[in-house]
């Protein structure tokens, strides 16, 4: 079943499409959308099976082209597991995108680096620790950020920089993992863990929230106040025109539509992104008998409860969640299951 | 490179020049004799001009002197060396991986080596010498990157980067002030320098992440982040500029930016891990 939006392909039942994030309509018969045998569709111009852009049909049939707005590799589509989770689509090395008059070419795999050739109109910006190299004639400023100095990034205050045209300029982070592009249509937006973002271009704006997602530890007198998804949340939009985000994610990253009211239990630290929509709180998991070797008030599972509709993604390498295993005195809303 | 030596007299004078390390190869050859490069894959070059390192099959075998090189694996490659006898390679003692009980091993004489430590230990660096089997890896995602040094080159080497060198090739390092300080806090950062004499020999480095490489023209600059530098040409100049970010009352940060120019290669890596030197 395919979304009518962007044409993108969408989890059979799902109510939002994966890609785009609009709503799929269930009224045509999905019988229907099958039968197209894949040589009749070759030649035609076709749709990037994940972000939606049209691709043209001949250039894949040379097998020379990637999808111009987010480097997928038709041909390569991610699987979609039995439990619901795309997988991020296979990329060529060397994938090229365009946005804008600017383009951005995608290297290496372990690693990959985002290569941007920013035409004279065009500008990125990004956290300064992010870049990798940049032309001796491309100028970097600082960007104003409202209450930025909250923010820290390693002890460091944390830093947007911009970058204006013409040239070319090289983003990379610092561990394996994939590189996520994210084509933002008008009036999008996307909530994102603190620290994954990359890059993005000049014309998608930058917010943060606080997560409001904390609790406490106590041990003795001490007690600690722990953020599992981060103290703050950065919000990408493109309020007028069609923006680039690029997140960098360790590991593989796999996205999940949720339906309305549909829930999700994750690692807090695996979460890489997710729709405005979606909803998240803490969840507890513990054994309902007191005289279980597990009787005690900290020995739970720790989730972030996540609650449609909208899309979701994790990462396959996460951080280890920092007061775990301590003596929870308060958190803010949260659920539970015992069993 | 360029000998054709190991390629039979009578054969057929085709021959395949490699793309990465221009040694020769017959016309049959599905990988560089010299460096392992695949040589059927076309080049990975991006637009803005960087080369990407050849990714070498896993289980490819590279020769050099009278003994060779196995390349296995391919997430944390691993070199494993059959030393010929009478061939010798060096190396420093943390990438060792593997080795023949019976390999002999001792220590390269340095001058002012005392004064260089790492991760607590003094800084060695260790002889195997042929016939024998010993292998080498590193502590992270990346790529070996093979580097057929021919009579007269010189390379410079980010410190630690380098995986194994072998005993044609001279060694020597200087430190540089300036480069790490800011950046780490540290005291700075050496550099290691490897000098051909009369014959080729053979140097593998460990890039993070991946490795690119990018030929400058003479006069041409490209600012560099100094964590992702790996390797240049001795003819390539290296300075550090700095950048101030941010101002006011919060003080900000600076950014330094290291300014290679060319003539000459540089390489760099895309993900970078700093290893202190004291």
């Amino acid at each position: 079943m395919f979304c009518v939006n962007c044409g993108a392909r969408v989890t059979e039942g799902g109510s939002f499409c994966v890609a785009c994030g609009s709503h799929v309509k269930h009224e045509a018969p999905p019988a229907a959308e099958q039968p197209a045998p894949r040589a009749a569709v070759v030649h035609t111009a076709t749709k990037c099976a994940w972000c939606g852009a049209a691709i043209d049909g001949a250039a894949i049939d040379r097998d020379l082209t990637s999808c111009p707005r987010c480097g997928a590799a038709p041909g390569l589509e991610g699987g979609v597991t039995r439990s619901g989770w795309a997988e991020l689509p296979g990329r060529k090395d060397m994938a090229k995108l365009q946005f804008g008059n600017s383009f951005c070419q995608i290297e290496g795999t372990y690693v990959p680096v985002a290569d941007m050739n920013l035409a004279p109109e065009d500008s990125v910006y990004f956290a300064h620790h992010v870049l990798l190299w940049k032309d001796t004639g491309v100028n970097i400023t600082t960007m104003p950020l409202r209450g930025a100095w909250k923010r820290l990034f390693a002890g460091m205050p944390l830093i947007m920089t911009q970058a204006q045209g013409p040239g070319h300029i090289a983003f990379s982070r610092d561990a394996p993992g994939e590189l996520i592009p994210v084509p933002l249509q008008p009036g999008q937006s996307l909530d994102v863990r603190e620290h994954l973002f990359l890059a993005a271009t000049g014309q998608v704006e930058y917010d943060w929230n606080q997560t409001n997602i904390w609790f406490r530890t106590r041990k003795g007198d001490d007690t600690e106040t722990h953020y599992p998804v981060g103290m703050f949340m950065d919000r990408f939009s493109a309020p007028q025109t069609p923006g680039l985000l690029l997140l960098h994610a360790a590991g593989n990253v796999f996205v999940r539509d949720l339906g309305p009211r549909q829930t999700i239990l994750v690692k807090p630290t695996a979460l890489v992104f997710k729709d405005p929509a979606v909803q998240m709180h803490l969840h507890f998991e513990r054994p309902s008998s007191m005289f279980s070797s597990w009787g005690y008030w900290s020995n739970r599972y720790l989730w972030l409860r996540l609650i449609g509709p909208g899309r979701v993604a994790v990462e396959s390498v996460f951080e280890r969640l920092e007061g775990e295993g301590g003596n929870i005195s308060s958190f803010s809303y949260a659920t539970e299951t015992r069993w | 490179m360029t000998d054709a030596s190991h390629i039979p007299a009578g054969e057929s004078l085709e021959r395949i020049q490699c793309q990465w390390c221009q040694s020769m190869n017959e016309k049959t050859a599905l990988a560089c004799r010299a460096c392992g490069a695949p040589l059927d894959i076309r080049d990975l070059v991006s637009e803005s001009g960087w080369r990407e390192a050849p990714r070498i099959r896993d289980m490819t075998e590279i020769h050099f002197s009278a003994s060779t090189c196995q390349v296995e694996g391919e997430i944390v490659p691993a070199a494993e060396i059959n030393l010929g006898p009478g061939d010798s390679i060096f190396f420093e003692h943390h990438v060792m991986l593997w080795k023949d009980e019976n390999v002999p091993m001792t220590i390269l004489q340095l001058a002012g080596g005392m004064k260089r430590a790492f991760a607590g230990m003094p800084f060695i660096i260790s002889v195997a010498t042929g016939p024998g089997r010993i292998a080498f890896s590193r502590d992270a995602t990346g790529e070996l990157v093979v580097l057929p040094l021919h009579p007269g080159m010189e390379l410079d080497v980010r410190e630690h980067a380098f995986l194994l060198s072998s005993h044609q090739i001279a060694y020597s390092f200087v430190r540089i002030k300036g480069l790490a300080n800011i950046l780490f806090g540290g005291q700075g950062m050496y550099m290691d320098r490897f000098v051909t004499t009369g014959v080729p020999g053979l140097l593998i480095l460990h890039g993070y992440g991946n490795v690119f490489e990018r030929r400058l023209r003479p006069g041409e600059s490209i600012m560099v982040e100094p964590g992702a530098f790996l390797y240049k040409d001795s003819t390539v100049t290296m300075q550090v500029e700095f950048q101030r970010l941010g101002s006011g009352f919060f003080g900000g940060t600076n950014m330094s930016l290291a300014r290679m120019t060319g003539p000459g290669r540089v390489g760099i890596q895309s993900m970078y891990v700093h290893h202190h030197t004291e």
